[in-house]
C-alpha cells in the first residue's frame, strides 16, 4: 500500500529529529517495527476507534468475521488475553502448546483423515461439523493487533480452537448456536469480545430469544464456570479421543441439539400449518 | 570483722553505698556462694557482643564486673580467609548501625575487603511490574522547597548541592557484611580491651551452656547476702548471681522465659532461603553498586551484593518451594533464581511444583517471551552464574515481640526480644540499636549512681526501644501482608502508591531515613 498522506516536508521533519524523540513520535507517519510477522503497532486512539468501529460493523452485519476478529483483540488488553495466558501458564498442557505453538489449518489437519476415524472420536466430530457447516480450518483471520508476541498466539490460538468448542459442543454455526458458544467462551476464558457478542441477541427473533435465555445461556455460563480452560486442550493429541470421554474430563454437559429441536419446531409448524390449512379447505367445501 | 572505727565510718556511709560495701566484700565470699557479676550477658552474637563492647568502651561502665556466656566457640575466628567463598549469612549494616560499632571501636577490626556497600535500591512488584528506586539524592533532598529553589533560573543550588553531596563522606544506603566477619570483629576489640591498658574485665565462657538460671536463696543469718530477687546463673563453671542479667540469647531466649516475659506474634508460614551467589561480571571496590527487591506473591526476593562478583541471596518463600529449592542441582538453582527476578510469578510457581523438572531448559524458554518492560526488571540487573556450593539453607520465618524488654535484674536485647520479618534487612540493626541503647542506659544509671538492675535504671531502655521496634516491627509486618496478595484491588494499590513515592523525593528521603535508623 501507498502512505498518500506523508508530505515530504513532515517527514523530512520527522527524520531532523534526534533518533531516540524519532522513536517516540509514535503516529502514523511512524510506527515502531513490528513485534512479529503481520503485527500492526497501534496507539491508544487507534485502539479505541477500532474497539467501536469493529463492534458497530459486526453488529450490523455479524457475517463479518473480519471485524468480529478485530474487535476481539482491540478489546482484549489489558488484563483479559494476559490472564488466558497465566491459565495456560500454570497448566502444563498450556505450556506445552505455548511451547509448541502449534496452528490449525487444513495443511496441519488432514481433513482425509479425520474423516476416517472412528465415530463419536474427536476428529470425527470435527470433519463432521465442517462439512455440515461447509467451513474449513483455512476460514480463521491471522492476529494482528496484539503487541505480545505470545498473547498474540494466545489469541490466535483461542480463534483456532473455536471450531472445536463447536463441535465437541455439537451447536451449529448459525447465529443462536454461534451466540450460545460465545456465552459459554465468556464464562470459560473471559474475553470481553466474547461478551461484546452476545449484543447480538437483539437480532433473535422473539421466539429464538426466548429459547436462549431460557435453555442456552444457562447451561453456557453453568457449564462455561464448572468446565476446565479449554484453551488448555491440546487438541491435535485429542483428535482420537471419544467425545463424550474428552466433555466428561473437562466438564461440559453437551447442551440440547438445537438443529433438532429446530427441525421438530419446524415440523410442528409445518404440521400445524398443514392442519389449518385442511382445516380451511374443509370449512371452504362444507361452506360453514 | 572491721574495727569499731571503721564500723562506724561505715554506717555513716548513705544505706546504698553501704550495701554496695558489703556485696563487694562478699565477693571474696568461700566457695559454694555465687559469685556476684554486676552484668552478666547470655549469648555472644552481634548483639551480646556489641553490648559488652559498648560497656568496655565507655568510661563511666568499663569497671563493671561483666561476665559473657555463650554455647558456641567464640575463640576461633569463624571468617574464612578464601575471598571466593563468603557465608551465607550475611546482613545489611544500616549508616547508624555503622555509626555505633565505629564509636566502639568494632568496625576497623572488620575485614572490610569482605564488606560490600551498596549506594542505590531497586524494588519492584512481582504482579503488576511497578517499581521505586532509592539512591543517597533522595534522602537529601529536603522538601519541596527544594525542588522549587532548583527550578528558578540562574540558581546556583544545583551547584552548590552537587558540592554538599559529594562531600557527604559515602552516600551509603547500607553496607553488606558477613556475620561472621561482625562477630569476629566485636571478639577482636574484646580481646584489645582486655591485652590493652584496663585488666581484663570480661569473664568469657564460650563452649559453656547455661544449665539453669533460678533466683538465689535467702539470706541465712545478717552476714549473708540475700539473693532472693537476683538471677542466678548456673554453668559447668559453677554459679554466679548477676546484677542485671542480659538476655541477647536468640529467639527462643532462656532468658526471656526464666523471667516469664511473653513473646506474642506468629509464624509466618515462609521460608527464609539463603545462598551466596556468583554474578555474571566482577566489580570493582570502587564501583557503585545496588541491592534488588521483588515482591513475589509468595515472597519477596533479594539480591545483595558482596564483593567482587558474589551476592547475597535472601529469597522469603513458601515451605514447600523452599524445600524444592534445596533439592535442586545447582544449574537449576542458578537458573530458578534468575527466573524468580525475571519471570513471570506463574512462571516461578510452575517450575517450583514437584513435578515440575529441568529448570535450566524452562528458563531459557521463557526468558525471551517475557520482556523486561513488562515485568519491572530494573536495566542493568546483574545474570546470575552460579551458586557457591554449600550455601543454600533456609529457616522458618515468624513475627514475635516481647511484652516488655526489662524485669526485675533482667533486659533482653536482639531476637531475644524481637524476631522480624527479613523483608528489611532491620532485624540485626534493631539488634545493634538495642545494644546500644542499653549501653547507654547502663552508662547513665552508673553516673547518677542507680542500681543498673534495678527498674529505675532500666525502664529508660525499655521506652526507648520498644516503641521504636514495634513500629518497624508492624511496618514491615504490614508489607509482608500487602505484597502477598497476588491480584485485585490490592495489587493496584500498593502499585500507585509505590509509583507516587517513586515520583516524591521528599517523602522517598523519609522512609530511606526511616529505614537506616536515622533519629
Amino acid at each position: 500500500m501507498k502512505p498518500t498522506t506523508i508530505s515530504p516536508l513532515s517527514l523530512k521533519r520527522v527524520l531532523a529529529l534526534p533518533p531516540q524523540l524519532r522513536s517516540r513520535t509514535f503516529s502514523i507517519l511512524n510506527r515502531p517495527p513490528p513485534n512479529y510477522a503481520g503485527h500492526v503497532p497501534l496507539t491508544l486512539v487507534e485502539r479505541g476507534a477500532l474497539a467501536l468501529g469493529s463492534a458497530f460493523g459486526s453488529l450490523r452485519n455479524p457475517h463479518r468475521h473480519d471485524l468480529i476478529a478485530a474487535l476481539g483483540e482491540a478489546t482484549a488488553k489489558p488484563y483479559f488475553v494476559s490472564r488466558l495466558r497465566r491459565a495456560m501458564l500454570e497448566n502444563p498442557t498450556g505450556r506445552r502448546i505455548l511451547k509448541d505453538q502449534p496452528r490449525i489449518s487444513s495443511q496441519t489437519m488432514s481433513l482425509e483423515k479425520l474423516r476416517q476415524l472412528p465415530d463419536n472420536t474427536v476428529g470425527r466430530a470435527y470433519a463432521a461439523w465442517l462439512d455440515r457447516e461447509g467451513v474449513t480450518p483455512d476460514t480463521r483471520d491471522a492476529v494482528k493487533y496484539i503487541d505480545d508476541p505470545e498473547e498474540a498466539y494466545v489469541m490466535q490460538r483461542y480463534r483456532e480452537t473455536h471450531d472445536f468448542t463447536h463441535a465437541i459442543t455439537g451447536l451449529p454455526v448459525i447465529i443462536e448456536g454461534e451466540l450460545a458458544i460465545k456465552a459459554f467462551e465468556f464464562a470459560n476464558t473471559v474475553l470481553p469480545m466474547t461478551a461484546l457478542s452476545l449484543v447480538a441477541v437483539v437480532r433473535l427473533k422473539p421466539i429464538e430469544r426466548k429459547r436462549f435465555f431460557e435453555t442456552y445461556l444457562p447451561w453456557a455460563l453453568s457449564n462455561g464456570l464448572k468446565a476446565e480452560e479449554v484453551v488448555n486442550v491440546y487438541w491435535e493429541e485429542e483428535l482420537a479421543t471419544d467425545v463424550d470421554v474428552l466433555r466428561r474430563r473437562l466438564g461440559i454437559e453437551k447442551p440440547p441439539d438445537l438443529r433438532e429441536i429446530r427441525q421438530v419446531l419446524k415440523d410442528q409448524k409445518k404440521a400445524e400449518k398443514a392442519a389449518r390449512e385442511a382445516r380451511e379447505r374443509l370449512g371452504a367445501a362444507t361452506g360453514v | 570483722m572491721p574495727s569499731p572505727a571503721l564500723l562506724k565510718r561505715l554506717l555513716a556511709l548513705p544505706p546504698s553505698l553501704r550495701r554496695s560495701f558489703w556485696s563487694s566484700s562478699a565477693t571474696a565470699a568461700p566457695a559454694g556462694k555465687p559469685d556476684i557479676y554486676d552484668v552478666v550477658c547470655v549469648g555472644g552474637g552481634p548483639a551480646g557482643l556489641s553490648f559488652v563492647s559498648a560497656l568496655q568502651s565507655h568510661p563511666a561502665t568499663r569497671a563493671l564486673k561483666v561476665a559473657l556466656i555463650d554455647s558456641q566457640d567464640l575463640t576461633t575466628s569463624r571468617t574464612a580467609n578464601d575471598a571466593e567463598k563468603y557465608s551465607n549469612r550475611c546482613s545489611s549494616l544500616t549508616p547508624s548501625s555503622l555509626r555505633f560499632l565505629e564509636g566502639i571501636g568494632a568496625w576497623e577490626k572488620a575485614r572490610e575487603e569482605r564488606t560490600q556497600a551498596y549506594h542505590a535500591m531497586d524494588v519492584w512488584d512481582g504482579v503488576s511490574g511497578s517499581k521505586i528506586h532509592f539512591d543517597m539524592v533522595d534522602k537529601q533532598s529536603h522538601g519541596v522547597l527544594d525542588s522549587i529553589a532548583e527550578m528558578v533560573p540562574g540558581s546556583r543550588f544545583q551547584a552548590s548541592r552537587r558540592k554538599y553531596e559529594t562531600s557527604a563522606e559515602d552516600g551509603v544506603v547500607a553496607t553488606m557484611c558477613e556475620n561472621s566477619n561482625l562477630t569476629a570483629a566485636l571478639l577482636q576489640r574484646l580481646k584489645d580491651f582486655g591485652a590493652g591498658e584496663q585488666l581484663a574485665q570480661v569473664q568469657m565462657w564460650d563452649k559453656t551452656k547455661v544449665d539453669s538460671i533460678d533466683l538465689g536463696p535467702e539470706a541465712v543469718d545478717e552476714k549473708s547476702l540475700d539473693l532472693s530477687q537476683w538471677p542466678i546463673v548456673t554453668t559447668q563453671h559453677g554459679q554466679i548471681a548477676a546484677r542485671l542479667l542480659v538476655g541477647a540469647d536468640g529467639a527462643n531466649s532462656p532468658v526471656r522465659q526464666f523471667a516469664g516475659i511473653p513473646s506474642h506474634g506468629w509464624d509466618y508460614n515462609q521460608h527464609g532461603l539463603v545462598a551466596t551467589l556468583h554474578l555474571d561480571h566482577p566489580f570493582t571496590a570502587s564501583e557503585l553498586r545496588t541491592a534488588y527487591q521483588r515482591f513475589l506473591p509468595t515472597g519477596p526476593i533479594a539480591l545483595l551484593p558482596l564483593p567482587d562478583n558474589k551476592a547475597s541471596l535472601v529469597w522469603s518463600t513458601n515451605p514447600q518451594h523452599a524445600a524444592r529449592l534445596k533439592q535442586l542441582s545447582p544449574s537449576d538453582f542458578t537458573a530458578t533464581v534468575n527466573a524468580a527476578f525475571r519471570l513471570m510469578p506463574v512462571d516461578i510457581n510452575y517450575m517450583l511444583t514437584p513435578s515440575a523438572s529441568n529448570q535450566a531448559e524452562e528458563f531459557a524458554w521463557r526468558e525471551p517471551a517475557t520482556p523486561a518492560s513488562s515485568t519491572g526488571l530494573p536495566s542493568p540487573f546483574p545474570r546470575i552464574t552460579g551458586v557457591q556450593e554449600g550455601t543454600v539453607a533456609s529457616f522458618p520465618l515468624r513475627m514475635r515481640h516481647a511484652d516488655t524488654y526489662t524485669g526485675h535484674r533482667l533486659a533482653l536485647i536482639g531476637d531475644a526480644a524481637h524476631t522480624i520479618h527479613p523483608l528489611a534487612g532491620q532485624g540485626l540493626n534493631l539488634g545493634l540499636a538495642d545494644a546500644e541503647a542499653l549501653a547507654t542506659q547502663l552508662a547513665y544509671g552508673m553516673e547518677h549512681g542507680m542500681d543498673i538492675g534495678s527498674c529505675w535504671c532500666l525502664d529508660g531502655y525499655n521506652s526507648e526501644r520498644w516503641a521504636a521496634n514495634n513500629a518497624m516491627i508492624g511496618v514491615v509486618d504490614k508489607l509482608k501482608k500487602v505484597y502477598s496478595a497476588g491480584s485485585g484491588p490490592v495489587v493496584w494499590g500498593r502499585s500507585l502508591g509505590l509509583e507516587v513515592i517513586d515520583r516524591l523525593g521528599a517523602v522517598k528521603g523519609a522512609f530511606m531515613g526511616a529505614a537506616a535508623g536515622t533519629r
